[in-house]
């Protein structure tokens, strides 16, 4: 278990785990649980995955054709699901970080006006 | 992409390769196997939840959702059959007679035309506005000739526009007189509506060449075979109508029965209007509406077309009609379709549809409370699916599976025995009607409305009486229930019971409305049968002669008629013979406009045209002045009756006060006779007067004859004289009674069917009511066992148990008998002799549904108070 205490941790916006899977996987094919590891180790263990709701996220992408997913040999010589990006999914990720991007800079300019102000 | 079975099952050995990772890595943190196992669990979820998640994003889940709720609902429904029989019995009863009755509508309203490709054919009614003169004979919404010419030869929309006269009555000779209802065809019609003739031809053009040339006719099926023996040879020769000779030129296919609900007899080109029917020529009136109208469209004409295209038609006609507006009724052909026949069909339709679904109703309300009551037995399985994380929509689901699959069973139950039955009881009914009454061609056969009519109904029920227990049931508090008291957490929530009176309530109170409306009735029915209507028509027979219709002009008719009144008269039995343009209660009527001199106020009055004898045959005295005598048959004199004496010279001394009528002609009344009931049967208040009848009355007119001793002899003996003077007369001779049942059929048809409904929803209430008590009693062993064993006194106890039961049937009764109240006002205008306030069915009805609702309630209490205590204790 994390280390962190559980208050500072903050869990997922609806929608936004599908983001992270892809850009998880953009680096290559991984397997489930190294998928859930990579998250939270990349966001500093700050972001919680939701264990449960990793694999309906992954059948979604599946479905819509963004991932596939293949039988492959993990680093430890055991038999394990791989997901991997399509093409199509290369370029969702594309869609979705710069539409990530624009709410993200959206929100930061209501929540601190004067900043913005201050740069300009 | 992989089979979507495929990816399921491994999904199964991700998740536990993911969790054995989860666990690796936990041991590698120093925890022991054990606990590394349940953190890794404890982190991840509820692994069934998850896979039940992730099984729903592929969508097609819900599929297999309602495969296994139907094979779980299947079971739990066989678990408990006695259950799963009553709900599908009164599921199949409230479902089937409402398809039942629907089938007769489909076949009388909505079913187009029985011809080919029928979807082509529309219906065109001219309906004016405005302030201008115009002749109807028929319907208001017809045209007349010219006008259908106008819009036969202009339209742009039209493969062909046929026009008809339907009702047309006509008198066939030769062998028994017999009177028929046919139909005056433009030639095009059967062309038009494609409908050829099984045997020979139908019209052509030049059948329609000259008017009053060809006197060819086509026969239908049923007179064919029931006049003529289905004899082949038929076609080609002539047959008699109302005095002419017509050539049978085809017989029509047993199917096609006309374009009017009433079946059609015969049709004859349009073009001999005059000579079937002497009394007027209607081919020359261009302002006259008599003429139905059919258009068979072109291929790919929408209706807006044919709408814009005819008002182009109807507009140019307008211009010479200044003041009037023509807008056009346009719609798919089929019986009823023209705007006065539908506006008369809706109300009544409505009615029957509101009455047969309030049946349903309760069976709903019944079958809800059976469901409710089974509930309280499943709750402990309902509370373990919910705490094993079903969640509760899906529950709500697996519920309402449940109750749709009760009601399809139910449903098509219903719908296959009222698709089997009600064609053959609408057969029975039809075929048993008066001989009087014209024959109907309604189609009752089901079809594609009707089917989707009982599936909708279906599912309609099915939720219906499902989604109040399956959402009280996905509500259980779960620990109580788990804690194994849910024997009594259901039966103590006061919510429950609130449910299950309120739904007994609704049963009652549907009931206690149609009831009532069928006491109502029936006490309609008993006032229409014993009223007096202010003359005697017993030992009268009634001889009805149209002789203008079969070719007599005045002089013969005068000639005729006094003949046969003094054979008559002469017969041994009879001891006077009267005149009258109406026969009592014929549903013949006569209405002109009158003023009194010196008074601008015009009163439309009804009228008579009576012989001297008249008054005194049908025993209506005269009280003040006079009574005719043969000289008056041209003076000004004439009769009021005293309520309408009283209407027009109130206060005043109504002998010898002048009356005039539309023409001008000034009367002055001789006497005043009793009121009488002889126009519309139930109505005091209509104004009335007779006038002397003088020779030009005789080309029609009822004859009525006083007689002492067997109406089959004097009957007959009319007949052979009428006969002897002339073989090929047609006289329809009836007792006068008979008239007053003419005016009782109607209410006794309604009584009949609503006394019927009422029973059935009776008997439906009756049993839900039953249900619910035993298991209320059942639910309450322990409390009645404890009661006991402390000294209740038995009839303390069962007074409890009886006003619990009767406390909702009392709170449904009252609100029954105030809809009632309303409804009441409803039929009291549509039926005869319906009181609103009648106090005998207001008192009657709900005492009786009392009665037996207390019945159906003491005999599972009485259940109750046989229980020892001891046992009653022990058994929990």
């Amino acid at each position: 278990m994390s280390t962190r205490d559980r208050n500072e941790r903050i869990e997922l916006l609806q929608g936004t785990l599908d983001l992270l899977i892809l850009r998880t996987l953009f680096l290559g094919p991984m397997h489930g649980h190294a998928i859930a590891k990579a998250i939270e180790y990349q966001s500093n263990e700050v972001l919680l995955v939701e264990q449960g709701s990793l694999y309906p996220a992954l059948h979604r992408l599946i479905k819509r054709r963004w991932i596939s997913v293949e039988e492959g040999i993990s680093e430890n010589n055991r038999r394990a699901k791989f997901y991997r990006l399509t093409a199509k999914g290369r370029q969702q990720l594309t869609v979705e970080t710069s539409k990530w991007d624009k709410l993200a800079a959206a929100i930061g300019r209501i929540l601190r006006p004067g900043e913005r102000e201050g740069k300009s | 992409m992989k089979s979507r079975k495929r990816m399921l099952r491994e999904l199964e050995e991700d998740i536990r390769d993911y969790l054995e990772r989860e666990t690796q890595d936990n041991m590698e943190r120093g925890m022991s196997p054990d606990e590394a196992r349940h953190a890794a669990l404890r982190k991840f979820g509820n692994v069934a939840q998850v896979r039940e998640e992730t099984w729903e994003v592929w969508s097609v889940v819900w599929l297999e959702q309602l495969l296994q709720d139907t094979r779980f609902g299947m079971r739990m429904l066989w678990r408990s059959p006695g259950n799963t029989i009553a709900s599908v019995l009164a599921i199949a009863l409230g479902i089937g007679i409402n398809v039942g009755i629907f089938s007769v509508l489909n076949g009388a309203a909505l079913r187009l035309l029985p011809i080919p490709r029928p979807e082509q054919v529309v219906s065109v009614s001219p309906i004016f506005h405005g302030h201008f003169a115009r002749n109807v004979h028929g319907e208001g919404s017809m045209s007349s000739y010219s006008e259908y010419l106008n819009y036969r030869d202009h339209n742009h929309v039209f493969a062909g526009l046929v026009a008809y006269e339907p009702f047309v009555d006509a008198t066939l000779a030769g062998g028994t007189v017999q009177q028929l209802s046919g139909t005056l065809a433009s030639c095009n019609y059967f062309e038009v509506l494609d409908e050829h003739p099984a045997l020979g031809r139908g019209f052509v053009d030049s059948d329609c060449a000259a008017p009053g040339e060809n006197a060819v006719v086509v026969l239908s099926d049923a007179l064919w075979r029931g006049r003529f023996a289905a004899d082949p040879s038929l076609v080609g020769k002539r047959i008699t109508l109302n005095r002419v000779a017509y050539t049978v030129i085809g017989i029509a296919r047993p199917e096609f029965t006309g374009t009017e609900p009433v079946s059609s007899a015969f049709w004859v080109p349009v073009t001999m209007q005059k000579v079937l029917e002497p009394v007027r020529d209607l081919l020359a009136d261009d302002d006259l509406s008599w003429l139905a109208m059919l258009g068979r469209t072109r291929t790919a004409v929408t209706l807006e077309e044919v709408r814009a295209d005819l008002g182009v038609i109807s507009a140019r006609m307008d211009l010479q009609h200044p003041g009037r507006t023509t807008s056009l009724a346009i719609g798919a052909a089929k019986f009823f379709s023209r705007p006065e026949e539908r506006s008369h069909l809706l109300p009544v339709a409505s009615v029957i549809l509101a009455a047969f679904a309030l049946v349903l109703l309760i069976a709903c309300a019944n079958v809800a409370s059976l469901l409710l009551a089974r509930a309280s037995v499943r709750q402990k399985e309902i509370a373990v699916r919910l705490s094993m994380g079903a969640s509760r929509w899906r529950l709500v689901r697996q519920l309402l599976t449940e109750s749709l699959i009760l009601s399809l069973i139910g449903g098509t139950l219903g719908s296959a025995l009222a698709c089997w039955s009600f064609p053959r009881l609408t057969a029975f009914v039809t075929s048993h009607l008066p001989s009087n009454f014209p024959a109907v061609g309604v189609n009752v056969a089901p079809n594609l409305h009707v089917l989707v009519y009982a599936f909708g109904l279906t599912l309609l029920t099915g939720i219906a009486f499902g989604i109040v227990p399956a959402w009280r049931d996905s509500r259980l508090d779960l620990n109580t229930i788990l804690k194994g008291d849910g024997a009594h957490a259901g039966s103590e929530r006061t919510s429950g019971r609130f449910l299950l009176n309120s739904l007994t309530s609704t049963q009652v109170a549907v009931c206690m409305v149609l009831l009532l409306a069928a006491g109502l009735l029936l006490r309609g029915l008993y006032y229409a049968q014993t009223v007096d209507p202010g003359f005697d028509d017993k030992n009268v027979a009634q001889v009805f002669l149209n002789l203008r219709e079969q070719g007599y002009d005045e002089s013969r008719s005068t000639a005729f008629v006094q003949n046969l009144r003094q054979r008559v008269g002469s017969f041994l039995g009879v001891t006077e013979v009267a005149q009258a343009e109406c026969a009592p209660l014929a549903h013949d009527f006569s209405v002109g406009q009158f003023t009194v001199p010196g008074r601008a106020e015009k009163v439309p009055i009804e009228y008579n045209h009576v012989s001297p004898e008249y008054f005194s045959v049908i025993g209506v005295p005269i009280v003040r002045g006079r009574g005719f005598t043969t000289a008056d048959v041209h003076g000004p004199a004439i009769i009021v009756t005293e309520s309408t004496a009283r209407r027009l010279f109130p206060d005043e001394d109504p002998l010898g006060k002048t009356l005039r009528e539309y023409s001008g002609r000034e009367d002055s009344v001789i006497g005043v006779a009793k009121d009488a009931q002889v126009s519309h049967l139930g109505d005091l208040n209509t104004t009335y007067l007779y006038f002397p009848a003088g020779p030009q009355d005789d080309v029609r007119t009822y004859v009525l004859v006083r007689y002492a001793g067997n109406f089959g002899d004097i009957a007959k003996g009319i007949r052979e004289a009428a006969h002897s003077l002339d073989p090929d007369i047609s006289v329809d001779v009836i007792r006068l009674a008979d008239n007053l049942e003419a005016w009782r059929i109607p209410s006794r048809i309604v009584a009949v069917l609503s006394g019927a409904l009422g029973s059935l929803a009776l008997l439906l209430a009756l049993i839900g009511l039953y249900g619910m008590v035993s298991y209320r009693v059942s639910r309450c062993v322990r409390e009645i066992g404890i009661r006991m064993a402390l000294g209740a006194d038995k009839t303390a106890v069962m007074k409890l148990v009886l006003w619990q039961a009767m406390r909702p049937v009392f709170i449904g009764a009252f609100i029954g008998i105030a809809l009632c109240a309303a409804i009441s006002q409803i039929l009291a205008s549509m039926l005869f002799g319906v009181s609103t306030h009648d106090p005998i069915a207001f008192i009657g009805v709900p005492l009786l549904l009392s009665m037996v609702a207390l019945i159906a309630s003491y005999i599972p209490a009485r259940r109750a108070m046989r229980v020892d205590p001891i046992v009653a204790l022990r058994c929990e």
